[in-house]
């Protein structure tokens, strides 16, 4: 099981957000999310829709943005160890329509936690965790780190 | 657009189904030339029976897969990714036994030697499944092989060996088309008298005194056997591709080369260091979207012409099972003026009547093929590489090649192995074992990939490809075929990421002229009680039983309704 064996694409990560099944994987385990955010009984709406947003786009953070380079031994002599995944993703290239797709269900899920929210509780919360997994995905951002953080 | 030199496929543009697209009888029914234009613009007919450049139908299906078990392989992916970030963190903290290599405590400061996350997968996902790969064997590999039994007490990450020894294992996973691995027959006790005579080893490059009268004999016999004027042998398949193609192509030339190409190829076209563009796989609008490009624009920013373009394809894929387009590719590369490279490691001996190849397969003429390479290893049961071509082609690689100065020449008794197989293939030993062989597997694969079809499985590839990827898709059914299977007695090759995309992990059979009918209906009968096990039966398009029985009165009876 070698990468590179059976195919000429060198980093198999550019590849994985591209197709639909991962996308409605993906809607279906932020509704997962919900629904068990949603049972625990003390939790109010309001409550629940704020914490769907932030573990999903700390999630998203965690996974897209600081986590470096490939699970697996490339061809490419490491060029992708310093690369997030959105960096690799479509080696690099900009406005695909995986990228569009992750940057507006952020958006989409900010502005229905922000209805349920009624526009007033939790405002500052959502809307510093919504920039936070926003910016990142910005191409002016493309390989900044800022102060030096996770740089190598 | 240049204007290519005659033939009917050049005046006219080639259509994606191969007709020729002068708007006269197609389908049988006369159209003007604007509704077929109009048409063909619309939609991408694979319309292959009336004539043009096929002269059989070609019947390759990629079934998609299903939406709800894309679905469950993503989660099970991530499901494995949390798990293995678990474990990760359970090991650092020495709550669990860590087994793999890890720094001393004196060495902790410096920068680290071992890179943690590049061996995610292979620490987390492939050491749970491992047992499935490398299995030790003790037998010739024919169609059946003895598998030395081992157990694991620490998941995989070492092995023992109970002492057992599981006999006449139905082998499934060998190259083995046309059944030469054998160690008993005219082949091998050719090749003992030959050992005897001489030697083992060469111990020398072609090019200082490492030339036999053996491989004189090999490369005529080769270049008979394919219809080429001359051909070259190596010792090694992998570097025949790594080695030759730097020596054809370098800086200015230009290389379209398909998705899913072997590696022996890629770490070739990136030595020659020639520009490469990737086309999808066995796609001609694609390819020929690209044979344009580079014709219009030129090299990137000079605009000046490509020196050469070379396009490289293969046979047989062995991962998806595909046959290459050969016919429309030919014709692409004689109005375009390219030339074509074409790997045959796994159709040569498998496909064709004569079993000449995919040349021979789809009844082409192998002067058309301007670089033909193929292996011994898979249908003649023995090692190395060749390629054919005009003479002044091999005899600029004779001097050229980085094999012939640098690399040994193929052994003498591999080289008598060939000689004896192929004269076999030929019918040149006066029996007709070669043909009977050939027969055997063209039914073998038939059979066998209608009846999977039947019971229900997604089937990738080509009708007529020896080689049937089995669709397994979620990672976990990996490791339980594989391990199922070998219980039952039938070894398979499975394959998942990232040798494969993401979802598309699948159980690869290969099968063999050996394989008489019995063995194949005792495997297919374990499959189909593996997959209702492990519900791998994904397909929805099923396919009718046909009827065994002969046409007679009541057949019309049971399709009355």
């Amino acid at each position: 099981m070698n990468v590179g064996v059976a195919h000429s694409e060198v980093n198999p990560n550019t590849q994985v957000m591209n197709s639909w099944g991962i996308w409605l994987a993906y809607i279906i385990l932020v509704r997962l999310l919900h629904v068990v955010l949603l049972s625990i009984p003390f939790f109010s709406i309001l409550v629940v829709w704020t914490l769907t947003n932030v573990i999903h786009n700390l999630a998203m953070y965690v996974f897209l943005h600081t986590v470096k380079g490939t699970p697996f031994e490339t061809p490419n002599q490491g060029k992708p160890r310093l690369l997030t995944h959105w960096e690799q993703m479509d080696y690099g290239l900009q406005f695909t329509s995986s990228c569009k797709f992750l940057s507006i269900s952020p958006i989409v899920l900010y502005l229905l936690a922000s209805f349920y929210t009624k526009y007033a509780a939790h405002f500052l919360i959502n809307t510093a965790s919504l920039l936070s997994v926003l910016l990142p995905k910005l191409p002016q951002f493309h390989g900044v780190r800022l102060f030096g953080i996770n740089k190598y | 657009m240049r204007p290519g030199p005659g033939g009917c496929c050049c005046r006219r543009p080639v259509r994606a189904n191969g007709c020729v697209a002068n708007g006269e009888v197609r389908n049988g029914y006369v159209r003007s030339s604007a509704a077929v234009a109009a048409a063909a613009a619309g939609q991408i007919h694979h319309v292959t029976q009336n004539g043009g450049l096929y002269k059989r139908p070609f019947n390759e299906a990629f079934e998609e897969t299903p939406m709800l078990v894309a679905v469950l392989t993503y989660v099970g992916y991530g499901v494995l990714t949390l798990f293995g970030y678990l474990r990760d963190f359970l090991r650092h903290w020495r709550i669990e036994k860590c087994h793999h290599a890890t720094e001393r405590k004196e060495q902790q400061d410096f920068v680290s030697l071992y890179q943690d996350f590049e061996n995610f997968y292979t620490r987390n996902l492939y050491m749970r499944i491992r047992d499935n790969w490398n299995r030790p064997i003790c037998s010739v590999p024919g169609a059946r092989v003895d598998i030395m039994e081992r157990q694991s007490h620490d998941y995989n990450w070492s092995f023992k060996y109970t002492g057992n020894i599981i006999k006449g294992v139905i082998n499934m996973g060998s190259y083995n088309y046309l059944g030469f691995a054998r160690n008993t027959g005219s082949c091998q006790e050719a090749a003992a008298k030959v050992l005897e005579e001489y030697g083992v080893g060469v111990c020398s490059t072609r090019q200082e005194i490492g030339n036999l009268d053996k491989h004189e004999e090999l490369e005529k016999l080769v270049a008979s056997f394919l219809g080429v004027e001359a051909a070259m042998a190596y010792g090694m398949g992998f570097a025949t591709n790594s080695m030759n193609i730097p020596a054809l192509v370098g800086k200015g030339c230009l290389i379209l080369s398909d998705e899913l190409n072997h590696a022996s190829l890629v770490l070739g076209a990136r030595l020659s260091g020639a520009t490469i563009r990737i086309f999808k796989h066995n796609n001609m609008q694609s390819l020929e979207k690209l044979l344009k490009d580079a014709i219009v624009y030129g090299q990137p920013r000079t605009r000046r012409p490509w020196k050469k373009i070379l396009i490289l394809v293969e046979g047989i894929y062995s991962m998806e099972g595909s046959i290459v387009r050969l016919p429309e590719v030919i014709a692409l590369k004689k109005k375009y003026k390219a030339y074509l490279y074409l790997d045959e490691a796994h159709s040569i001996g498998a496909l064709g009547p004569r079993g000449r190849g995919v040349v021979d397969y789809f009844g082409l003429d192998p002067e058309d093929v301007d670089v033909m390479m193929g292996t011994f290893t898979k249908s003649f049961g023995a090692s190395g590489g060749y390629i054919g071509g005009k003479k002044e082609l091999i005899d600029y690689l004779r001097t050229h090649s980085h094999s012939a100065v640098y690399a040994t020449s193929l052994s003498p008794p591999v080289v008598e192995q060939i000689v004896t197989s192929m004269k076999c293939i030929m019918g040149q030993d006066g029996t007709t074992l070669g043909k009977e062989c050939i027969q055997q597997l063209a039914e073998n694969t038939k059979y066998f990939r209608r009846r999977l079809k039947e019971m229900g499985f997604i089937i990738y590839g080509n009708e007529d490809s020896p080689v049937v990827p089995l669709m397994l898709y979620m990672p976990a059914k990996i490791g339980a075929f594989g391990r199922e299977m070998l219980k039952r007695n039938i070894g398979v090759v499975v394959v998942g990421f990232p040798a494969t995309p993401i979802i598309e992990s699948r159980a690869r059979f290969c099968l063999s002229a050996a394989h008489t009918k019995e063995i194949l209906d005792t495997a297919l009968k374990e499959i189909d009680e593996v997959g209702d096990l492990l519900q791998l039966k994904y397909s929805r398009h099923r396919l009718v039983p046909l009827l065994d029985r002969p046409f007679d009165e009541t057949t019309y009876e049971e399709t009355e309704d």
